[in-house]
């Protein structure tokens, strides 16, 4: 069974059409890029999914079960998490704090005004843990506004990885790094589909991040799907060669 | 030393063990000067009445603090917490009871009880919103204060009631102002304490994290105005006790303390002294009401001394006094 | 009780004009400025002073005229010097505690150089007649003042939809960083957008002063109902922030004719009401300045 399956959704803004008729299914442990032009509606689809806001057309099943209206608070309860184009995290505070609040939120900790020595220790050995997965561990007592942009995106993605997700979106993880951290990133998206198994959905401009590593390549053009296939698929697809790949030759 | 627990607390081991015994020296350094303050302050001219006056502000300005320096909600209408605590003192002493833990009690309660029910429609906006909306609250309580007359004396405030000469069972404690001091400072301590417990504990946390990005929690699946709103309610409470303290040291409540200057007072305190450092309001306080009390001694012109320790302090010192030390002895 | 009713109704609405001056002054600060300047009453307060120094020379008119002239000077020296200093720091609380600052200042200057006693601020002897001796309370003052708080807010929406100034302005108040990279001169933007906002308080306060007097604290009585105007009817709307004044100044008039003591306690309620059933405000904009 397929875990995300959007049935012929679109989304207006008043006269504005941003998306319409996009229909696709993403697999349990698939890692799925979304390409496309500027203003092809690839954030705009990131946030029908995440349930910034509901689409004015079509449907969503998440999970076998339909999560059309959700708004961001449910659909994080039910496992879809996601970053922004710009980092999101807790700037003046060191890594370890921004991972700790994380995972106190994941445990359900919040309301909690004290915490015994040993639900700390369980804390701390979660933040541990995450910070070994993205690989930030050297950098734990930093403060994160004086991080690099790259290791802010990795912070962020620790953060999300405390909540356990079933399907993550990225939202260009890796616009305004350099080589190492952009090489660095790709691993970590890699490692993340591989070995923690987590669903993936990637928006991304760098064509040979998106074949290096994507399953499976879905290209928007002009609120529309231009075409979907393995990379193989899509650089051979005659329509996105002229439409994307293209412009940007 | 910096005592920010923003980003303090959790640093690597051999750091965190330094860190921990300076930050245990400087909390018994300052408990020893607290608690002998009726021994050395009038060697240097201070009268005590005068110290229980810096720790009353210093505490309603820490309890204004956890909402505005540590969750980053920016209230202007604290001062009516603080006033109704202290009317709520004030009437039950007039009215009710001798007993001052009750009176006390009862004070706290029932400002402490107006934040909790209020904050919730504060915080259905956020920024200037939320600020113009506290002070308009705020500003309701004044009026019902001033023209509520038969209850609460209107514009010349409530008298009528003094201070219990002892408290405590079996008169224990003599109310002088040696005892009040102390009554004063024994507040002011747990409250420390508790909120010292809550911002080291995952409520703490998550406070600090909507102050620095409340996107972020939110899609982390965290309801943030239902945080912001428990934040204001533990402020409040804090600041109605100071206000019933205020109004047992003066045996008097005064309409303005519910007034939003008094709120801009609290303001000040708490960035003049550093709101993201935990013991801010307290250096705060004691610059402001040593100022205050000095130059009311020596000019008319007051207020505009005042309005400059603003003016000043927010151009100047925008990270509060002890902020600027600790960047200078950081560096 | 129907012409008493007719009387607080109408007083009600005169200070409804007042609320709405004042409103319309601080929304146009609080947007463009980002600023809740709460030395806005003290500025009030200094233009009817100078009005009062200056219409023994140039008579009330020429000192309805010069003195928020003079108010929207310092208020440009005050921005300039100070205020812009606080722009690019994101925490509104630095404005908002220097103006309050300021507004100490002011008020202890006014207290000190024309002293702490009231004052009345002559009017002409002609706007000081009855009109009617049924509707004794019709005086031309009254109508005046309700006459120039038209005119006021009229030559505002005017300014803001037809010069080049006020459609930056009004483009400014949406989105500050697009007009900037535009090309579009913030700093002077926004200093001519607090003068304008200044003036206003200046000519509020000297038809205030006209009919209740002149003390240093004339200010503090109106700031707090503008703040309430500005919430009820919506942050980011100027017409919301208008409507929101008359509204509460009629409720506070009618209020005065059937229980007085409530008068002043009835404008807070109203807001509560509004924020619990329609938190944006009458015409607020969802999610401005948060």
């Amino acid at each position: 069974m397929s875990l995300l399956v959007l049935n012929d959704v679109g989304r207006r803004f008043g006269a504005l059409q941003a998306l319409s008729g996009i229909s696709l299914s993403v697999e349990a442990g698939e890692l799925r890029a979304i390409i496309g032009p500027n203003g092809a509606g690839k954030t705009t689809l990131f946030n029908l999914i995440s349930g910034y806001f509901p689409p004015t057309d079509g449907s969503i099943v998440f999970g076998g079960e339909p999560i059309t209206a959700g708004t961001p608070t449910a659909l994080v309860k039910r496992g879809i998490i996601r970053t922004f184009q710009i980092t999101e995290i807790f700037l003046s505070l060191t890594v370890r704090e921004n991972l700790r609040v994380a995972v106190e939120t994941a445990m359900g900790l919040n309301l909690r005004p004290w915490i015994s020595a040993a639900v700390r220790t369980v804390v701390m050995n979660q933040v541990e843990n995450l910070a070994e997965i993205v690989r930030i561990t050297a950098k734990l007592d930093r403060v994160a506004g004086e991080l690099s942009h790259g290791d802010q995106r990795v912070v962020e993605i620790g953060i999300v990885l405390a909540k356990s997700p079933k399907l993550l979106l990225l939202d260009e993880p890796t616009a305004g790094m350099g080589d190492e951290e952009t090489h660095h990133m790709t691993d970590l998206i890699r490692r993340l589909n591989k070995d923690q198994g987590i669903t993936m959905l990637f928006v991304e401009h760098d064509m040979a991040i998106v074949f290096g590593i994507a399953d499976r390549i879905t290209v928007l053009d002009n609120g529309r799907m231009l075409a979907e296939g393995n990379a193989t698929e899509i650089a051979a697809n005659p329509r996105v060669q002229a439409a994307y790949l293209g412009h940007a030759a | 030393m910096s005592t920010d627990l923003a980003t303090e607390t959790a640093r690597t081991a051999p750091q965190a063990r330094t860190g921990m015994s300076r930050r245990t020296i400087g909390n018994v350094v300052l408990g020893v000067v607290l608690l002998t303050v009726p021994l050395w302050l009038p060697l240097v001219g201070g009268y005590t009445d005068l110290a229980s006056r810096v720790l009353i502000y210093a505490l309603a300005a820490m309890g204004l603090n956890l909402l505005l320096g540590f969750t980053g909600g920016l209230s202007f209408g604290h001062a009516a917490y603080f006033g109704l605590g202290a009317y709520g003192v004030g009437l039950m002493l007039k009215y009710e009871t001798h007993s001052l833990f009750l009176a006390l009690g009862v004070g706290t309660l029932v400002g402490g009880l107006a934040a909790t029910l209020l904050g919730p429609i504060a915080v259905r906006r956020r920024g200037i919103y939320f600020s113009m909306i506290t002070i308009a609250i705020g500003q309701m309580f004044y009026f019902i204060a001033i023209r509520w007359n038969t209850l609460t004396g209107g514009y010349d405030g409530l008298s009528g009631f003094a201070r219990p000469k002892f408290a405590g069972p079996g008169h224990l404690l003599s109310m002088g102002p040696t005892g009040m001091y102390y009554l004063v400072l024994a507040a002011f301590a747990i409250a420390a304490l508790l909120l010292w417990i809550v911002l080291n504990a995952p409520l703490g946390h998550a406070f600090v994290a909507i102050r620095e990005n409340h996107k972020r929690l939110t899609f982390l699946g965290v309801s943030t105005q239902r945080y912001i709103a428990i934040s204001f309610a533990i402020s409040g409470f804090i600041a109605a006790l100071a206000g019933g303290l205020n109004a047992l040291l003066d045996g008097f409540a005064s309409p303005n303390l519910l007034n939003y200057s008094m709120s801009g007072d609290f303001l000040i305190i708490a960035v003049l002294g550093g709101m993201r450092n935990f013991y801010g309001p307290l250096a705060g306080a004691v610059i402001f009401v040593l100022v205050r009390d000095y130059v009311s001694s020596v000019t008319d012109n007051w207020m505009s001394v005042i309005g400059l320790v603003f003016v000043v302090s927010v151009i100047f010192f925008p990270m509060g006094v002890l902020g600027f030390f600790n960047r200078k002895s950081g560096s | 009780m129907g012409l008493l009713l007719l009387f607080n109704a109408f007083n009600g609405l005169i200070q409804g004009a007042f609320y709405a001056l004042m409103a319309l002054g601080l929304a146009l600060i609080l947007g463009l400025n980002n600023t809740i300047n709460f030395a806005q009453g003290a500025f009030m307060a200094l233009a009817a002073y100078f009005a009062f120094t200056l219409t023994p020379y140039v008579g009330f008119w020429g000192g309805l005229i010069i003195a928020p002239l003079l108010a929207g000077a310092l208020g440009l020296a005050i921005e300039t010097s100070l205020i812009r200093r606080l722009y690019n720091r994101k925490d509104p609380i630095y404005t908002l505690l220097l103006t309050f600052g300021l507004a100490f200042i002011m008020q202890d200057m006014i207290r000190t150089i024309w002293g702490a006693q009231g004052k009345p601020l002559e009017i002409p002897q002609f706007l000081n007649q009855p009109l009617s001796s049924t509707y004794f309370f019709l005086t031309g003052y009254r109508l005046f003042v309700v006459g120039v708080a038209l005119v006021g807010t009229a030559a505002l929406f005017g300014v803001l939809r037809f010069t080049r100034i006020g459609i930056r302005i009004r483009a400014g108040n949406s989105d500050l960083e697009t007009i900037s990279a535009l090309g579009v001169n913030i700093y002077l933007l926004r200093s001519a957008n607090f003068v304008i906002g200044i003036v206003f308080a200046g000519v509020a306060g000297i038809l205030a002063a006209g009919q209740l007097g002149l003390n240093p604290n004339m200010g503090d009585a109106l700031i707090m109902p503008a703040f309430v105007a500005i919430v009820v009817g919506g942050v980011g709307s100027l017409v919301g922030s208008l409507l929101g004044g008359l509204i509460i100044g009629l409720a506070s008039g009618i209020t005065t004719a059937f229980y007085p003591a409530a008068s002043e306690v009835v404008i807070y309620i109203i807001m509560g009401v509004m924020l619990v059933v329609r938190p944006r405000g009458l015409m607020g904009q969802e999610g401005l300045f948060e």
